[in-house]
């Protein structure tokens, strides 16, 4: 029993050590509250000061300008007002036109400055049209040649002068007219209103450039807005030469699409919110409890202090109890305020928009209070499991800075999967199985919610599996951490070099009948690395029937069953012990079958259920399959490959050797459940690991009740035939029967009616309910209790 | 007070394979003794405490504490012992007043009672200057009266000392010594680790000698001496881990 004035009494210790500690309160309180204000009040403030300082154009050859009736490029000395989206700006380019600088120069009138900027662009100018005709040269040049190759360097060398000139003159931007400008622009015109049939070879003649250095933050602001004022120049020249050419302004716009935008202004709010506020919500609540976590957990062992705690009346989980409340805290504080220094900063960024007037961009405005209530109820389960999460790995760990180690990887995954939930175009509705995976559930649910507007279906039907599974992972970690605190290995690890020899020798020399619990795991990575490896070795195979029986075969024996049998001769003492080799009761054979049978109906239709819950599979991996199943291979080359193989490796690997290794750990419920997960993982496509998951359960109950490996064969042997003869004949059945109360078709698959269902239920909750009691009459490990190893430990071989 | 029978514990290491740290030991000790466990460094002193003070479990054996056993009522047993070692230290963001009245507190205490014993400890342990330092502030010495204090708030019958002396200056070993001695008289159930002879000799009633998770030999230092026919202890502990040695090496 829990003894909460404890678990308060802790929670309030640590809470108030937590707020005595500088960096944690800066980490977790002081930066979120810095941070948004000063990253984007100075950002704002920065681009304002860039954008309303007047920069400096030089306007070189404005003598070859066209005049009279043509739209003006220049006026008073500025760009044309015209030329701007809003007259206003015209003030924020400050020309200075070749004449006006020459007539200084001539006038000598004293201004060094300008005198220097005189000869400074023109000498730019010059190396610009250098440029130009060397440039002209090299296109003529074969590109490999010697030639070619000189005068890209001497280019190069060009760029190079020009670029330090222009870096000398102190302007932002050079606009080049080029000599006779006016002339050929006339000219071109006067052809086109006289309808001259070689007008289009005349049209090409030099055009203005514009010279700018974008790494220059200033200069490439000066060069979007010429480019503009050009285009728009450009514009008016060209409507100039359509009217005296007597022909409509808009001949060039033949198709000129309009766009109708239907987004309410609320509705571009809400897509800002709906991106930033999930993925701030799952990377904040990670970071808030990130920090106490290392401080509560390995912090502590750190200082001295663990031992103190572990010698008060408190039991381990009261502790850890308040321990997790306390990281949660600091969690839930530190999304709360990153949200709300994030929503004002916003808000006073729009306002300071708003009043200098620059770009409207959606204004964010605050979520609704709905929102604000839906985001504090994922919060909760979001910041337990993250809590939890942290404070276990954190008490693994021996010093801080190991415990960053641990958790930075935490911290990159969650980082990952809620920018893919957040900015890819995932929804919900589409990918229901995303409402179970951790992170995932919460941050698209998130996001649907504050878009509601735009999304198709009531997405609150979510909440339930999201809030559910989201709470299941929080109490996981939570035992795991509790576990974790009251492990001794965990609490007095000793900071050990770790030595790959010694380990070997180690495994080599204090060998136990049956494998331990980290000897269980490797095997399960070992069977899942080689997995993907022979994946990406058959990937794109010519898959013959034939060949992907073969490849069944192969995959079953090498994939699966030997690191297994491997990791059994190598690393334990007793074969027997360990694969559970023996004569089990004809009773568990009889009740192990019979379970299978009634399995079979029912798990079809469970999948058929569910079937929409999971993402569809790809026809690339649904076609083999039916070509196989409809391939002429004999039946019993099938069933061995489908039925038989399986039946045996991979009991061998999961009932076998793995379930043994992890019943290590005294708890034989949980090494059921960890084996039937990693039996279930093995099968990769989702659908399977459900199924399997569950078959997993029966399988590890059947190997633990009858203590042998035969009966979990007979099982999965009967189960796998069962099911490939429904998939292999199941159409022709149905056919030659047709829809009766025992069968029926569905999307092509033969399905159960329910008096079979009803009959197999019956059956497989009765037969699996005197399993998890033990009340099964040939039930031979009665005498063995459930809760203890099934060989003791301290039985090593030295 | 204390029943300690064929008490064993073991663990894996990776160079030595598997290792006894407690090897089948056994003791008694009783109100208002102070027993000795002397014994060389990584002798099993501190395991073989850790396991009385429940932090670990024993492998095989009995460990009895006030009637309770560990292994089976370790929250009881808890309850009834005050536990101190260099591994038990104290809070740096705590007052010393907060952390004594922080484990008051978690040992059930009424608070009126708890702010009467707090006054009376500041008082007799002479802490009443440091009472709002906070600890990382605080001297090894005070630090260590801090221990005790917390040790000993909620008055246990059993109390475990493991080398509290270990990295102390003479003055603060001394004023800790006479503090357990004083427990003593209050007719405490005291164990001392220390591998230091002469406090052995100052302080302990019965003392045993452990040595590689081994009680080598157990009695008073009179009877030890006469026992061992040695004029003092370091000689008597010199004399039996020699004779160990040389069993274990023929």
């Amino acid at each position: 029993m829990v003894n909460w004035k404890n678990v308060r009494l802790i929670f309030f210790r640590e809470l108030g050590d937590q707020l005595r500690d500088r960096r944690t309160l800066f980490m977790i309180i002081v930066f979120p509250l810095l941070l948004y204000p000063g990253l984007g009040i100075g950002m704002l403030e920065l681009r304002l000061l860039s954008f309303e300082q007047p920069q400096t154009v030089v306007l070189w050859g404005d003598q070859y300008l066209p005049g009279g009736d043509y739209p003006p490029l220049v006026q008073d000395g500025r760009f044309a007002k015209s030329l701007f989206r809003r007259p206003d700006d015209a003030s924020n380019l400050h020309v200075l036109t070749e004449s006006a600088l020459k007539q200084e120069t001539d006038d000598s009138e004293v201004n060094d400055q300008h005198l220097e900027l005189y000869q400074t662009v023109r000498k730019i100018n010059a190396a610009v049209a250098e440029r130009d005709k060397l440039s002209a040269e090299l296109a003529e040049q074969p590109a490999d040649s010697e030639q070619a190759e000189q005068l890209r360097a001497r280019i190069g060398e060009l760029d190079r002068q020009a670029g330090r000139l222009f870096n000398q003159a102190k302007i932002e931007g050079l606009v080049i007219i080029p000599r006779g400008f006016a002339r050929e622009l006339k000219e071109v015109n006067r052809q086109i209103a006289e309808r001259v049939d070689s007008a289009s070879a005349e049209a090409d003649y030099p055009r203005p450039q514009i010279i700018h250095n974008s790494a220059d933050e200033k200069s490439h602001i000066t060069f979007i807005r010429l480019e503009g004022v050009l285009d728009r120049w450009e514009d008016e020249i060209l409507e100039h030469r359509l009217q005296s050419a007597h022909l409509p302004t808009n001949l060039h716009r033949p198709v000129q699409a309009q766009s109708t935008d239907l987004a309410l202004e609320e509705q571009l709010n809400s897509k800002i919110w709906s991106q930033l506020f999930p993925a701030l919500l799952v990377i904040m609540s990670l970071t808030g409890a990130f920090y106490p976590a290392i401080d509560l957990g390995a912090g502590e062992k750190e200082r001295g202090t663990m031992e103190t705690m572990l010698i008060c009346p408190a039991s381990r989980p009261e502790i850890v109890l308040g321990k997790f409340l306390t990281v949660m805290t600091f969690s839930v504080t530190t999304v709360l305020l990153n949200l709300i220094s994030m929503g004002l900063t916003g808000l006073y960024m729009a306002s300071m928009m708003d009043a200098r007037n620059l770009a409207k961009m959606p204004a964010p405005a605050f979520p609704s209070l709905v929102d604000i209530g839906w985001i504090i109820l994922l919060l909760i389960p979001l910041a337990a499991m993250f809590s939890s999460l942290c404070l276990a790995l954190a008490t693994f760990a021996r010093s801080s800075k190991e415990g960053q180690y641990y958790l930075t990887p935490l911290l990159m995954a969650t980082l990952g999967m809620t920018m893919f939930c957040v900015f890819s175009g995932f929804e919900l509705t589409e990918h229901q199985m995303f409402s179970v995976i951790p992170v995932c559930g919460v941050a698209l649910l998130l996001k649907g919610l504050l878009m509601s507007s735009l999304s198709s279906g009531p997405l609150y039907v979510y909440a339930i599996p999201v809030l559910g599974s989201t709470l299941f992972y929080s109490f996981l970690a939570l035992y795991w951490a509790i576990e974790q605190f009251k492990s001794e290995d965990v609490l007095f690890r000793e900071a050990e070099r770790f030595d790959l020899k010694l380990w070997i020798r180690h495994l080599l020399r204090d060998k136990e009948a049956t494998p331990s619990f980290s000897e269980a795991v490797i095997c399960f990575v070992l069977i899942m690395m080689l997995q993907f490896a022979s994946i990406s070795a058959s990937a794109g195979a010519d898959s013959s029937a034939e060949w992907m029986i073969r490849a069944l075969f192969i995959t079953q024996i090498a994939v699966i069953a030997s690191p297994a049998l491997f990791m059994g001769v190598m690393l334990t003492t007793s074969l027997v012990e360990t694969f559970k080799i023996k004569w089990p009761s004809w009773g568990m054979l009889g009740t192990a079958a019979l379970l299978a049978a009634a399995l079979h109906p029912l798990s079809l239709e469970w999948m058929y259920q569910l079937a929409p819950f999971f993402p569809e599979l790809p026809a690339s991996m649904q076609e083999p399959i039916q070509r196989l199943m409809s391939s002429k291979v004999s039946w019993w080359y099938l069933l061995s490959a489908m039925a038989l193989a399986p039946a045996i490796c991979e009991e061998l690997a999961f009932r076998g050797f793995i379930l043994s290794g992890l019943r290590r750990t005294g708890r034989t419920w949980l090494a059921i459940g960890l084996s039937s997960l990693a039996f279930g993982f093995m099968h990769m496509i989702p659908q399977q690991v459900f199924n399997a998951t569950i078959l997993g359960l029966v399988l590890g109950m059947i190997a633990v009740r009858s203590n042998s490996l035969l009966p979990c064969c007979l099982f999965h042997l009967i189960y796998n035939a069962l099911a490939v003869v429904n998939q292999r004949q199941g159409q022709q059945l149905q056919e030659l029967l047709g829809n009766t109360a025992l069968i029926r078709s569905e999307g092509g698959q033969l399905l159960y009616g329910w008096p079979v269902l009803l009959v197999a239920g019956l059956v497989a909750v009765t037969l699996l309910w005197k399993l998890v009691k033990g009340t099964l009459p040939w039930n031979s490990a009665r005498q063995q209790p459930m809760s203890k190893p099934l060989i003791t430990t301290g039985a090593g071989g030295n | 007070m204390i029943h300690v029978q064929n008490l064993t514990k073991s663990f894996a290491d990776l160079r030595r394979g598997e290792v006894h740290a407690v090897d089948g030991i056994s003791f008694d000790a009783h109100p208002g003794e102070i027993f000795g466990l002397l014994g060389p460094n990584g002798a099993g002193k501190t395991t073989c405490l850790r396991i009385l003070s429940t932090v670990l479990r024993p492998t095989s054996g009995l460990a009895e504490v006030a009637g309770y056993d560990v292994a089976t009522h370790p929250a009881k047993v808890r309850e009834h012992i005050g536990f101190m070692s260099g591994n038990t230290g104290i809070y740096d963001r705590m007052t010393a007043w907060e952390l004594v009245e922080y484990f008051g507190r978690l040992y059930g205490m009424e608070e009126d009672q708890l702010q009467a014993r707090l006054e009376e400890l500041f008082e007799t342990l002479q802490m009443n200057e440091i009472r709002d330092m906070l600890g990382s502030k605080m001297s090894t010495g005070n630090r260590q009266r801090v221990s005790i204090a917390r040790t000993i708030v909620h008055d246990p019958p059993v109390l475990i000392f493991d080398e509290p002396t270990s990295g102390l200056d003479v003055l603060v070993a001394r004023a800790v010594l006479n503090t357990i001695a004083g427990l003593k008289e209050q007719g405490k159930c005291i164990i001392f680790s220390t591998h230091i002879m002469r406090e052995v000799e100052k302080l302990c009633d019965r003392i045993a000698i452990i040595h590689k998770g081994r009680i080598l030999a157990m009695g008073t230092v009179k009877e030890l001496e006469e026992k061992y026919q040695e004029p003092d202890m370091e000689e008597v502990f010199f004399d039996l881990i020699q004779e160990y040695e040389a069993q274990l090496t023929a």
